[in-house]
């Protein structure tokens, strides 16, 4: 399988007044086509800079991100899922759907917006085509926020804390759901969390990363049973996976502390 | 309303109870209101009849439904009428437009808007009652010098509502639509003007009192026509008769076109 995403000696500073902040140091890994990878660290160690860097917000200081084969990131390829769902509440659930299309007008749009039909369709959201965002729940607006961000068939799809600001239960619902497009949608992903839980039962690989400037600490390759994020919870390996990252994260921010 | 009625059917003693109270508030709202409105005239008519108070000062509710029939007879109050609410739109649309446009363009260029914030700061403190003498001097006394007015009253505090509302919008949407690659006119034209549409309403609502406040001053300042000029010339010729009666007639007036704008505001929020 082909790298997807590559960073190659990544390094970032932050320029602000009175201080110049080194948030990534040296920064190595990569994101092969169709594979889930997660980032967790301690918090403001400077996931959310990697996840700019790779849609291309932000340029690194050195070093290159080689998205799709070019280190000139062309946004397009890319597909943003934020913390909050962003939906626009004064569009109807269709118009925020199609929000990226009509910004940039691809050519092919009327085949892009049947495809727009048929996610709606095949995520049980097409009776909500034309209510306004507010009259859905928390879950189902996420999942049109995937769903907005699929239309536009990016190469990779970016995950800020997708599922942080929902309640537990329906966080393990949405997260079934999520992994499932993203699975039978054939996408690559790169999510970026602190639950560690989260990480492990969505992904295929994860990067364990320092404290600021971050460095990537440890990268673990995972190979669980169960064919949905709350069946790989069940797996034996499971807990050993927690322990290892849990220690390292802590461990992490008692050096932090002590520096 | 159809629906609570066939809700009622279905639902509990409890519901139907809980409905039947919200029903008696909200007749008590109204009715207290009609009832201070009566109690308030007829208490003035009483007063200025028994002589308790002097209707040449007071004046009295029979004697401004006198006055007003003797305005309608001379043909005069449409005209005067007409007038101050022909300044007062003229002022709103332009004051509005204009303070909206400035406001986008302070949005658009950030070295703009820290260049021109202390003016504007000024500016908004100002009592624009003070520049009476230029405008006159200015655009020459009459309608035009009041038209001016209004829109120096409204304008500021437009271009200051609308700009603080346009920077709030949220910064998380911005980057949304930066990550599908929208350029800086899209942005606006599709997240930060639809995102601050209520507040364009209040300021709508808050326009639409300062708009007539804005006439009213002009027609003090300089008018041969329009209910400012009939309330400064009855006040010079102690008629308070027709002071009261113009002073009627744009409560009226104002109370229409704000009903005019929260009509707009709730077919916005639909």
């Amino acid at each position: 399988m082909n790298n997807i995403l590559e960073f190659k000696n990544v390094k970032y500073f932050y320029q602000t007044k009175n201080d110049e902040i080194y948030a990534l140091d040296n920064i190595n890994f990569s994101v092969k086509e169709q594979e889930f990878v997660s980032l967790v660290g301690p918090s403001g160690c400077g996931k959310t800079t990697i996840l700019s860097l790779t849609a291309g917000l932000l340029k690194p200081s050195s070093g290159q991100v080689i998205l799709d084969g070019s280190d000139k990131i062309d946004t397009k390829k890319i597909g943003y899922m934020f913390q909050r769902d962003m939906l626009f509440d004064w569009r109807t659930v269709w118009k925020n759907i199609t929000l990226g299309l009509e910004l940039q007008k691809p050519k092919n749009l009327d085949e892009k917006l049947t495809f727009a039909e048929e996610l709606l369709k095949k995520y049980n959201l097409d009776g909500f085509k034309n209510k306004k965002p507010r009259s859905l729940s928390g879950g189902m607006r996420q999942r049109v926020a995937l769903i907005r961000t699929l239309v536009m068939e990016p190469k990779l799809l970016l995950l800020d804390e997708p599922f942080s600001a929902l309640d537990f239960q329906t966080r393990l619902a949405l997260c079934d759901d999520v992994y499932e497009i993203i699975k039978s949608e054939k996408k690559t992903a790169l999510l970026v969390t602190h639950d560690i839980s989260e990480a492990i039962s969505l992904s295929d690989k994860i990067e364990v990363l320092t404290s600021r400037p971050a460095k990537i600490k440890d990268e673990l390759n995972l190979s669980l049973s169960g064919a949905t994020p709350l069946k790989k919870r069940e797996d034996k390996a499971f807990s050993g996976y927690f322990d290892l990252i849990w220690r390292e994260l802590t461990n992490e921010e008692n050096e932090a502390k002590h520096s | 309303m159809k629906k609570t009625k066939q809700n009622i059917v279905n639902f509990s003693l409890s519901h139907k109870k809980y409905v039947k109270k919200l029903r008696q508030d909200k007749f008590l709202v109204i009715f207290f209101r009609i009832f201070i409105l009566v109690a308030f005239l007829g208490l003035w008519e009483l007063l200025t009849y028994t002589g308790a108070l002097d209707p040449f000062f007071f004046s009295s509710p029979s004697r401004i439904v006198a006055q007003l029939g003797e305005l309608i007879k001379a043909g005069t109050l449409f005209h005067h009428t007409w007038v101050t609410l022909y300044e007062t739109l003229i002022g709103f649309v332009i004051a509005t437009v204009l303070g909206y446009l400035i406001a986008v363009l302070l949005w658009w260029n950030e070295k703009v808007r820290k260049i021109f914030e202390p003016y504007i700061v000024v500016l908004n403190s100002l009592p624009k009652i003070a520049l009476g003498p230029v405008i006159i001097l200015w655009v020459g006394a009459g309608t035009n010098a009041i038209i001016l007015m209004c829109v120096l009253i409204c304008i500021v505090i437009t271009t200051m509502t609308m700009l603080s509302s346009f920077i709030a919008c949220d910064e998380g949407k911005i980057l949304l639509l930066k990550s599908m690659h929208a350029n800086k006119f899209q942005i606006l034209w599709k997240l930060v003007l639809p995102s601050s549409m209520p507040d364009f309403i209040s300021v709508l609502k808050i326009n639409v009192g300062m708009a007539w406040v804005g006439s009213i001053m002009g027609e003090y300042l300089t008018s041969k026509a329009g209910l400012g000029y009939l309330i400064v010339y009855g006040g010079q010729i102690f008629k308070i008769d027709l002071v009261m009666a113009a002073t009627f007639v744009l409560c009226i007036l104002a109370f229409l076109m704000y009903f005019l704008v929260s009509l707009l505001e709730r077919k916005y929020k639909k």
